[in-house]
């Protein structure tokens, strides 16, 4: 027997044979996409950040209910309206053995916020994440003052979505070493990034055990974690199915009773930070009447789509706040599903014999649209559904304050803090980027801005609540539902669960 | 064939590269989208630091500059900075493409391995039943969606029966020192059988999917090509003088109805890098297939910018080699 024959021999025996045995002590996570960096202040990446924060620790962080925890900070106070104060534990350690100081938290905020600080004249683009930060300087030993230029109350729920890193690393190896090199605080470190494939992590033995208030303070319960790129959702199902990955992050709806239905896997969910909605284009005539906004609103009966196309994955809202934002108005009358009332209003407004629209959607979410449009149709508004790329659907409805084309726009805004403001400013002040709908109420405007700098958070959800009631007086979007992010996960797992943010963090996870 | 003549060929490649750079330059800028807005998604965001982040991408520059910019760098060999990754876009498709190449590579042998015996068997046996099932399951195979067979092949292998795994290239705990950075060889190289399993393991349903197609295109043509040339005179004449028929058939025949078939698989290799796309996506095989497709969908300009103009010099090379194959297979023709 040649050598090229007993080689391919033994290859075909070992390949019959079964994988490598797992080890207990090893998470993998079947994800989406992979990370464009690991450069905590280079990407503008969800996916990217929820694979950063797992070897990275931020001066804040959120658990899994959204409540914001000092991690790297000790505790946190607002000294005035634009000055706040964070005291940086000690004792903490990077993963290459260094420690953390002040130092490095007020270089991290620094590298963020100023202009050129990346290097090669790029400014960071996290930047605009940071709101209005004028300085951040270290006084008094271990703590970091961050001075803003005006009232911006939402810098401590902006806070978790940034890292820290050590100021001499990225000295030492410059911006372009950290985009393939991590050395953070997090409960894991890095051993090797096989890009596009995976990204393995171990345990850090010094870790100094995370946010006080989410417990267990320890460090990690596995031993290594691992992220598995698998951007094809049946592939994801199939490969925890095969108990390949513990955990799988966008589990498609149809997919949800398979999981359900095989032993040693299971279905999580939660509120997703993502609002649906349908733009109506006020500055079409049709549409500037409020009767026929109304109109539409009463033609959908969002409980049937929840129930018949989503799976039931999602909850429904009357206003643009998810139901788990601060500052929701729960007293919401909402428009119920009443196509004779539809059929009513659109009389009054002048069409007793409907009108004829079209809407647009992305390709994605074409089923949910076809559905809305039939719906709408059987209410005497005759529907055409348009299918069109999203980012070309953006441009045509993003306009804002240029003039827009199209009579409804099926979309969404996610709102990753849950703050008010960063979806309640975008989707409905005068001109702002995500005002599809063209609303212009200076009353709402003029609210809005006062609730952005207003510090006293009572008044401020009182705020959010009067201005929630206002925009649904007026009836410039139909709000449809928040849907709810859904998780695979191996029921060997114990010790995690879905976070509204879509963060996975591994910390807490445990596998028997 | 001569220098000159490989040299003339070479040349060729120049107004190619420049055509395709500027065709696809163009096609990037006409597409509707911006990386800017994709890149700040649902955020608010003011007018000078979306400006800001406009400039540090080189996107404030008008379209005519910025291709001339785009021009003058790649001539040096310099294709930007990805949009995302931030980092040369070189280095990003360098770390890409092995993987990118090896499961093309396998998938090319496997096709090679299964539809020449098939097709020489069918012709040779025609109207049998075997013959019928290769035609059949050819027809199948150029017809099947690989995006929905890679899926079947996932649920039976994997889920099923539990044989193989479902993504990935190795599992974590082969590591390989590369060499050639191609898994299956440097396992091989470095004496690492069982890496080299492993490796195997991850590659053989990825390959299926991806050969299928091509299996399916290359049995038919050789099927095709024996049959006519198992009607040519100087077949007759060989079997006339009596020798044995598997020496005719082999020694005879298979040669000169091999020349379409090596033609073809040359040709329909740089098809395999569209199929890579969809392949890679299913299996998360960490190619640079995948990476395009991600990567057009966030307008990161200057990364499919310089894959499309790899996949163009790729394409263009195919076919020359399948040029020289045909040469060397049949003497009579000349280049």
């Amino acid at each position: 027997m040649t050598k090229l024959h007993r080689t391919l021999m033994v290859s075909a025996l070992a390949l019959c044979t079964a994988a490598p045995a797992v080890s207990a002590q090893e998470l993998v996570v079947g994800f989406t996409r992979d990370a464009d960096t690991l450069d905590p202040a280079n990407h503008r990446n969800r996916e990217t950040e929820t694979v950063i924060r797992n070897m990275f620790d931020g001066v804040l962080t959120r658990d899994s209910s959204m409540e914001i925890h000092p991690q790297l900070a000790e505790s946190y106070e607002q000294v005035s309206p634009t000055v706040y104060d964070f005291h940086i534990r000690e004792g903490v350690q990077f993963h290459d053995g260094t420690e953390m100081t002040a130092g490095d938290v007020a270089f991290t905020l620094r590298r963020i916020t100023e202009e050129g600080a990346m290097g090669d004249g790029q400014t960071s683009p996290r930047q605009s994440l940071m709101g209005p930060v004028e300085s951040v300087e270290v006084v008094e030993g271990n703590t970091v003052r961050v001075t803003l230029s005006e009232p911006w109350p939402l810098l401590p729920a902006m806070l978790p979505f940034q890292e820290v890193v050590s100021q001499d690393f990225v000295e030492e190896v410059g911006t372009e070493g950290m985009a393939t090199q991590a050395n953070g605080t997090g409960p894991f470190e890095l051993v090797e990034w096989r890009r596009g494939d995976s990204i393995i992590m171990e345990r850090f033995e010094d870790y100094y055990g995370g946010a006080e208030g989410i417990p267990p303070v320890d460090t990690a319960c596995v031993e290594r974690a691992i992220f598995r790129i698998i951007p094809e959702s049946a592939s994801r199902v199939a490969a925890l199915l095969s108990g390949d990955v513990h955990i799988i992050n966008e589990l498609p709806p149809h997919s949800v009773a398979q999981v359900e239905n095989n032993s040693g896997t299971e279905v999580m969910t939660v509120n997703g930070t993502r609002s649906f909605f349908i733009a109506m284009n006020m500055e079409n005539e049709i549409f500037d009447d409020i009767r026929v906004r109304q109109a539409v609103a009463h033609a959908i009966d969002r409980d049937l789509i929840i129930d018949r196309i989503l799976g039931g994955n999602a909850e429904a809202i009357n206003g643009i706040l998810s139901p788990d934002a601060f500052g929701k108005n729960d007293e919401l009358e909402g428009y119920d599903y009443d196509p004779e009332r539809a059929q009513e209003l659109l009389a009054e407004a002048g069409y007793p014999d409907g009108i004829e629209v079209t809407l647009d959607v992305e390709g994605a979410f074409r089923d949910t649209a076809q559905a809305v449009a039939s719906l709408l149709t059987d209410a005497g508004i005759n529907t055409q559904v348009s299918v069109g790329e999203g980012t070309m659907l953006t441009q045509q409805w993003r306009t804002e304050g240029e003039p827009k084309t199209g009579d409804m726009y099926f979309t969404s805004w996610g709102n990753g803090s849950l703050d008010p403001q960063g979806i309640f400013v975008p989707t409905h002040m005068t001109d702002a980027r995500g005002n599809s709908a063209g609303y212009a109420n200076p009353e709402l405007d003029a609210l809005l801005e006062e609730a952005a700098v207003e510090t006293d958070r009572a008044e401020r959800a009182e705020m959010y609540q009067e201005a929630e009631a206002m925009a649904a007086a007026d009836a410039p979007y139909v709000y449809l539902w928040v849907p709810q992010d859904i998780y695979g996960v191996s029921t060997r797992l114990s010790g995690w669960s879905p976070s509204p943010d879509s963060r996975i963090n591994l910390h807490d996870a445990c596998l028997d | 064939m001569s220098l000159t003549k490989l040299i003339e060929r070479l040349l060729q490649l120049v107004p190619v590269l420049l055509g395709v750079s500027v065709i696809v330059f163009i096609m990037m800028a006409l597409t509707p989208g911006d990386p800017v807005e994709i890149m700040i998604g649902d955020q608010n965001i003011s007018a000078e630091q979306e400006a800001q982040m406009r400039r540090d991408l080189g996107l404030d520059e008008p379209v005519h500059q910025r291709f001339l910019t785009f021009l003058g760098n790649a001539v040096q060999g310099d294709f930007g900075t990805s949009f995302y990754h931030r980092r040369p876009v070189s280095e990003v498709i360098a770390e890409r493409l092995p993987a990118t190449i090896e499961l093309s590579l396998v998938a090319l042998i496997l096709a090679l391995a299964t539809s020449i015996p098939l097709g020489v068997v069918a012709a040779i046996r025609k109207n049998s039943v075997l013959d019928r099932l290769a035609t059949v399951g050819s027809l199948l195979g150029v017809s099947l969606p690989g995006f929905w067979f890679g899926i079947l092949l996932l649920m039976l292998f994997a889920v099923h029966l539990q044989l193989l795994p479902v993504a990935g290239r190795i599992s974590y705990q082969s590591e390989i020192e590369p060499i050639t950075h191609l898994l299956l060889v440097d396992s091989l190289l470095r004496g690492r059988l069982d890496a080299f399993a492993d490796a195997a393991r991850h590659i053989i349903l990825p390959a299926i999917t991806l050969g299928l197609p091509m299996t399916a295109i290359l049995t038919r043509v050789t099927r095709t090509s024996m049959l006519e040339v198992m009607r040519t005179d100087y077949i007759t004449f060989a079997e006339a003088k009596g020798l044995s028929r598997r020496r005719v058939i082999y020694r005879h025949a298979l040669k000169n109805a091999l020349i379409p078939t090596v033609s073809v698989a040359a040709i329909e290799t740089g098809s395999l890098l569209g199929g890579n796309m969809i392949v890679e996506t299913v299996f998360g095989w960490p190619g640079l297939g995948r990476l395009v497709v991600e990567s057009i969908f966030v307008r990161n300009f200057p990364l499919v910018q310089a894959a499309v103009l790899l996949y163009a010099v790729t394409y263009v090379m195919l076919n020359f080699i399948a040029d020289i194959l045909y040469t060397v297979l049949n003497p009579r023709v000349k280049l």
